[in-house]
């Protein structure tokens, strides 16, 4: 579904960010992209989305290399949905408007007939129609900005760190509805994450970025099993003698 | 009072289709463009020269105001976005810069005399005691009906709610599907077709002049700023006060406060009251009177 090829990108002059980074995703799967803060997870889901165009490398979706195609033609045309970390409603319009902008390529019949599904999924949101998106709480945003994404059945979710700023509750069911997503419509899913063990908890498969490269790749059950793993990303007991090599590197 | 209401009327609402041009625009690209006061210029100029090609004016008046459109765009395109990339002041200095350029080119094509279109001179119309002419009321009409129009698109399209969702938030809007220079442009098309009309309005109600852009720019400015600059209705409203400011100094007999038979304010102090009431507005309400309300757009 999305494969990401020795992808190199970076920021105006800057340097690279991303030194050459390999990914694949594939669709009812969830792969998740951890790592320390500055080692580029949200520049190479921006790269994926189209924000960020490569400087090497490519990106594909479905077999076809989209690197440079723009961000509102890979949501209409690749069927992407793409959730941002902050600011991620349009707080001046209702929780309606919000969901439906999601939807404005498709048939009015097909985009009443999601939305009306919507609602029934996300009764919270159900309620607060007609207010304004700056009313509701830091869960409710959440929830109503993967409403806006899912409206249009992507075949892709891009997730930039989902759980941000949410109580642990809400972060719980955040990630919950993610999982739920995957289990019900076989999408493809890629999250930047902070909160490691979470993430890990519902993700099949996941990266590890370190300096701008994939520093441990590998099953999510395997990871959150990994005791190196454990104390570097999730605060767990402290790692053996002697650990993998890979993880020595990040470390 | 019905007098004061009426004259406020008419100097309102080609000061406000300008200022909600303004205000659009800059709620989308976060500059405020100095030259649109000149698309008002050009497209009184065009539609005065088409007139005396022999069009109507009503037909003169739409093809110059979708030509200014026009130019609005292809400007936003080859200057604007380009001088946006190095930031909102280089991109407003440019737009002043350009502004001169129209000022010149209008002084060597039409010269420094005022000029008139056309028009049937009939006597004025009186409505409860206040008079106004045909061409007036006219131009009142149309540009009020302009403004609802944009309203309109703007509350109940699907373009408005592009607009609106650019405005927000153009990051979002883009990974909502939203072609957001598309959606700019429109906007900047928009803008230039209201310059245009307010444009043809001043120059219908009086006279067209080379320097009738840069006559505008500080009360079109105080309009959009007093509205919450950014929030295109807000400057609809403020375009109202600055004009009941402006008739205000020039129409009102202030003389029996004084105890004479006759006091005016001279007209040279009318945009000097104005900037006051802008001034006093801005200590209490820094962010314009209505930013709150609707944050952009």
């Amino acid at each position: 579904m999305i494969r990401v090829n020795n992808v190199r990108a970076g920021y105006g002059d800057g340097p690279d960010i991303l030194q050459g980074i390999d990914l694949t995703a594939s669709g009812g799967e969830i792969v998740t992209i951890l790592g320390p803060n500055g080692c580029g997870k949200s520049t190479l889901l921006k790269c994926i989305a189209g924000f960020v165009r490569p400087r090497g490398g490519a990106v594909e979706m479905e077999g076809r290399d989209v690197s440079a195609v723009a961000v509102h033609d890979k949501v209409k045309h690749h069927r992407m949905g793409f959730v941002p970390q902050t600011d991620n409603v349009f707080s001046t319009l209702t929780v309606a408007d919000n969901v439906l902008l999601g939807a404005r390529h498709l048939p009015v019949p097909e985009r009443n007939e999601r939305y009306a599904e919507l609602m029934a999924q996300y009764p919270s949101l159900a309620s607060k129609q007609e207010r304004k998106a700056s009313a509701l709480s830091g869960g409710e945003r959440q929830i109503l900005s993967l409403a806006r994404a899912l409206i249009s059945t992507p075949k892709v979710l891009l997730l930039d760190e989902p759980s941000a700023g949410l109580s642990p509750l809400m972060m719980h069911e955040v990630f919950a509805a993610i999982a739920a997503i995957r289990d019900r419509t076989g999408m493809c899913i890629v999250m930047v994450e902070q909160n490691a063990f979470e993430a890990l908890s519902v993700a099949d498969r996941a990266y590890v970025l370190s300096l701008g490269k994939v520093a441990i790749e590998g099953r999510a059950a395997d990871l959150l099993a990994d005791p190196a793993m454990r104390h570097l990303y999730l605060g767990g007991e402290p790692p053996p003698a002697e650990p993998h090599p890979r993880l020595a590197a990040v470390s | 009072m019905v007098q004061f209401v009426v004259d406020v009327l008419i100097r309102a609402v080609d000061l406000a289709l300008i200022a909600i041009g303004l205000s659009s625009v800059y709620s989308l690209i976060r500059f405020p463009n100095v030259a649109l006061v000149q698309y008002a210029t050009t497209g009184a100029l065009l539609a005065l020269c088409l007139q005396m090609a022999g069009l109507p004016l009503v037909v003169a008046a739409i093809a110059a105001c979708a030509l200014v459109g026009i130019i609005a765009v292809v400007l936003n395109v080859i200057v604007f976005e380009r001088l946006l990339r190095a930031g909102s002041a280089i991109a407003m200095i440019g737009s002043l810069a350009l502004s001169m350029m129209f000022s010149a080119i209008f002084l060597v094509t039409a010269g420094p005399r005022p000029k008139r279109f056309e028009l049937e001179i009939n006597p004025p119309l009186r409505f409860l005691g206040a008079r106004l002419t045909e061409h007036q009321l006219m131009s009142v009409g149309i540009s009020a009906l302009a403004i609802i129009v944009f309203a309109l698109i703007l509350f109940r399209t699907d373009l408005g709610r592009c607009m609106r969702a650019t405005a927000t938030n153009s990051v979002l809007a883009s990974a909502t599907g939203i072609d957001t220079r598309k959606v700019t442009n429109t906007v900047v098309f928009l803008s230039g077709v209201m310059a245009a009309l307010g444009g043809i309005g001043l120059s219908v109600k009086g006279e067209m002049s080379a320097q009738l852009g840069l006559d505008m720019l500080l009360p079109v400015f105080a309009a959009a700023i007093l509205g919450g600059l950014g929030n295109a209705l807000g400057a609809a409203v403020g375009a109202v006060v600055i004009a009941a400011a402006e008739t205000m100094v020039t129409n009102v007999n202030f003389g029996p406060l004084f105890g004479a038979s006759v006091l005016f304010i001279p007209a040279a102090y009318a945009t000097a009251a104005s900037f006051l009431l802008l001034v006093v507005v801005l200590l209490i309400k820094p962010y314009g009177l209505f930013v709150s309300e609707v944050k952009r757009v």
